[in-house]
């Protein structure tokens, strides 16, 4: 044949609309480090705002609101610079990591570096998220996932408390969402933020209405006892057995929507309820009704509930339901009959049995954890039977350090002594100290938000106590700019210690399993402490090595030598998953955890 | 008589060769299907001339539709996908695409005239793979591209995405 000069040897001979084709089939870094500098022509065409969509659609899940990406997304593609947006999605990437390695690195200013991933927003969360997932073989495994959790969970606070705030404020944010903030506190890589439990509902919904016919029909009596029977009938609303009323996931609506078996106390029952019955446009709300929170539901203007036009002003006859028990109506009868049983005058009958804001609803719930906690606690371990179980996503006792601090915070944002209440005996500034010693022992990272929501409300009251405030933070903020003083085992006395750190050990006497974290040579406290945790009975008294050891349950304590065993069972994965905090990974063979604090004790 | 799984249709390269193909087989080529949609059985009975396509490359189409003939239609919204196009090809079409780069071209060029999108896609995909993992100099060498950039302008753009080059 002919071999006629061809025109079609060269790329440059295909037209834009294949070459475009073509860009949607190479990788986004492919295209930044290599195609666009091909030509000018693959430059420009490696710059359309089409392409860029995609690849921000694609390779990214969660985004910062400040975005407000949905938007975008359904817009026109030519209203947004796609590829700068893109290129600053992959520079937080680059940041986020970047910083997480430094924390990783050395214990010196984490608190600054938290704050820099923080500023992020949401954008940091999808390195991060990848970052909790580190491979198990990784060289610093345990160290990373620990360091990348905290600071999404910071992240997550971060957003939780903007969301309380603006519920402080505002009359605009829905319980779903006010309620969801506690999720947040407890989260750490799993599904059910804001967002996801926003889209739950949203398909929860969807799905009643395909699955209930003409359930958009019917008037809004029917409609509500319609939403309650679906809900109930997938087992949404209630709990399974009482013995399992008072454990901790019953109090998280994002838990209660992903669990497979929904587990929710009425509270969340009647909010999730109400999530379901408000898309279907019915005027469903929490009541205010002690004990056991009930759902209301109001016509809607110039209607009865039974859908019949009312003329006469007010139409107002609402109904009760209470979804964690029953499908069927409520008699306000029954009601007001129990409300008689406690005491209450009928002319108070109406502060019971109108409905509540969301932030009341909040309030509860606070309170429903912080009793939780406390009995827990009352019962002492997890060991016993018929208490409530703490488990939520991780670590039981880190779930229930986060969990009481959220309700803390709950309590000084949205607690109120001004807020018309039966409940609230305390004032929010109550709350400041115990968020405080939380803060310090658990949550440095989080001086900002302390800053935010506490100090600088405060600071215009000019209260006494703001003084102090600030010293502390600037302390704290001060101590984490610090290396940590080294301990050196150079020295005949410090051969003497016997143990080095990450060896894991069991206590003598107490039988717990920690993990050491550091050593004195001899006992480093005060004599009132010495007193109290009797160290005159041990046979070598306070001239002894002591350990800092870190124990499952998230606490620190301080042992000397002689109560020390070093284990040689399995360690408790509750530990394993604390262990980052100071250690890169477990040495299965030497069993020890490798040591992540070498500038604070090099030899170990 | 519509017995449409035996009917022809005779199509002409533009190197004026006639070739006659089953309808069915015709048909993957939406041009094709809707012309013939448009003007009824009556183009059954004429030459239907394929002016931008010669006559090797157009049996090299007709090869492929003829063992794709059986495959479910293919859905018209594809930016609707909810998943990251993949470069994947199923191993009959790689050895399909086994040929030299000018035919290459020639099959993505024709595949987009007919608008025989599952072929057009295989031809993206195998030229994105041969993208994948090279140099620019070696992009270029292979594809022959005229590089119109100054050093100066090159350099600008790698060191504005340098940060790009390490993942």
């Amino acid at each position: 044949m002919a071999t006629d000069p061809s025109p079609c040897q060269s790329l440059d001979t295909l037209p834009d609309e294949i070459l475009q084709h073509i860009l949607f089939y190479i990788s986004s870094h492919e295209t930044l480090a290599t195609v666009q500098r091909l030509s000018k022509r693959l430059n420009r065409l490696c710059s359309e705002p089409l392409l860029w969509r995609y690849h921000c659609l694609f390779d990214f899940q969660y985004w910062d609101t400040k975005h407000q990406i949905q938007e975008k997304f359904r817009g026109n593609v030519g209203d947004v610079d796609w590829k700068a947006l893109y290129i600053h999605r992959r520079t937080v990437i680059h940041r986020t990591t970047e910083v997480l390695d430094s924390v990783l690195k050395v214990q010196v200013g984490r608190i600054e570096k938290f704050q820099q991933i923080a500023e992020f927003g949401y954008d940091a969360k999808d390195t991060l998220l990848k970052h909790c997932q580190t491979d198990d073989i990784a060289e610093d495994v345990l160290a990373r996932r620990y360091y990348s959790n905290a600071a999404l969970d910071h992240i997550h606070r971060s957003e939780a408390l903007a969301e309380w705030h603006r519920l402080a404020h505002t009359d605009n944010v829905p319980l779903e969402r006010a309620l969801g903030s506690f999720d947040l506190f407890v989260l750490h890589d799993h599904q059910g933020d804001l967002l996801e439990i926003t889209q739950l509902f949203d398909d929860l919904a969807a799905r009643l209405q395909r699955e209930v016919t003409g359930v958009d029909q019917m008037p809004p009596r029917q409609k509500a006892l319609a939403v309650a029977k679906f809900l109930r009938a997938h087992n949404f609303t209630g709990i399974s057995s009482d013995v399992a009323y008072h454990d901790l996931q019953n109090n998280y609506i994002g838990i209660a929507l992903l669990h497979p078996e929904h587990p929710s106390l009425p509270l969340i029952s009647a909010a999730i309820y109400c999530a379901v019955a408000q898309r279907l446009g019915l005027h469903a709300q929490c009541a205010e009704f002690p004990n056991h929170v009930h759902v209301i539901v109001y016509p809607n203007d110039g209607e009865s509930l039974d859908g019949e036009s009312v003329s006469r002003e007010p139409s107002f006859e609402p109904m009760y339901l209470d979804p964690f028990r029953t499908d069927s109506e409520v008699p306000v009868q029954y009601l007001k009959s129990l409300l008689t049983s406690w005491g209450v005058i009928p002319a108070e009958f109406s502060l019971y049995l109108t409905h509540s804001d969301p932030s009341k609803m909040v309030l509860r719930t606070s309170r429903n954890i912080l009793t939780t906690v406390r009995e827990y606690r009352g019962h002492g371990g997890l060991d016993t039977d018929g208490h409530p179980s703490i488990l939520l996503h991780a670590n039981p006792f880190s779930d229930m350090e986060n969990a009481f601090y959220s309700a803390l915070w709950a309590n000084f944002m949205l607690g109120n002594s001004s807020r018309r209440s039966g409940y609230e005996a305390y004032s929010r500034n109550q709350f400041i100290p115990m968020i405080l010693e939380r803060f310090e022992r658990l949550y440095p990272m989080d001086a900002s938000l302390i800053e935010r929501y506490i100090c600088a409300p405060l600071t215009t009251s000019k209260n006494q106590d703001i003084v102090q405030l600030w010293e502390t933070l600037r302390v704290i903020r001060q101590g984490d700019m610090m290396p940590k003083p080294i301990h050196s085992r150079k020295g005949d006395e410090c051969r003497k210690v016997l143990y080095k750190v990450g060896q894991v050990f069991q206590h003598k006497r107490y039988g717990y399993t920690a993990v050491i974290i550091g050593w004195d040579k001899e006992c480093g406290m005060n004599s009132d402490w010495r007193v109290q945790n009797q160290v005159q009975d041990l046979s070598r008294g306070a001239n002894q090595s002591f350990y800092h050891a870190l124990v499952e349950d998230t606490s620190i304590r301080y042992v000397a030598e002689d109560n020390v065993e070093i284990s040689t069972s399995d360690v408790p994965t509750t530990l394993m998953s604390l262990a980052g905090q100071y250690f890169k990974r477990w040495d299965r063979e030497n069993r020890v955890f490798v040591s992540n604090i070498r500038d604070e004790y090099p030899e170990d | 008589m519509s017995d449409v799984a035996n009917q022809k249709i005779t199509l002409v390269s533009n190197d004026n060769v006639t070739i006659t193909v089953d309808r069915l087989v015709a048909e993957r080529s939406m041009l094709i299907k809707n012309m013939l949609e448009d003007l009824g059985d009556t183009a059954l009975e004429t030459e239907v001339p394929i002016p931008n396509v010669n006559e090797s490359v157009l049996k090299k189409v007709i090869e492929w539709c003829e063992h794709h003939k059986a495959d479910p239609p293919t859905s018209q919204d594809d930016d609707s996908d909810s998943r990251k196009k993949t470069t994947d090809i199923e191993e009959w079409d790689q050895k399909f695409m086994q040929v030299d780069q000018e035919m290459l071209f020639e099959i993505i060029l024709a595949s987009n005239y007919l608008d025989i999108k599952p072929l057009l896609d295989v031809g993206c995909k195998t030229v994105a793979n041969m993208i994948k993992g090279k140099s620019p100099e070696e992009i270029r060498k292979t594809f022959n591209i005229t590089n119109d950039f100054t050093p100066e302008e090159e350099e600008q753009i790698r060191r504005e995405n340098e940060w790009a080059e390490d993942r």
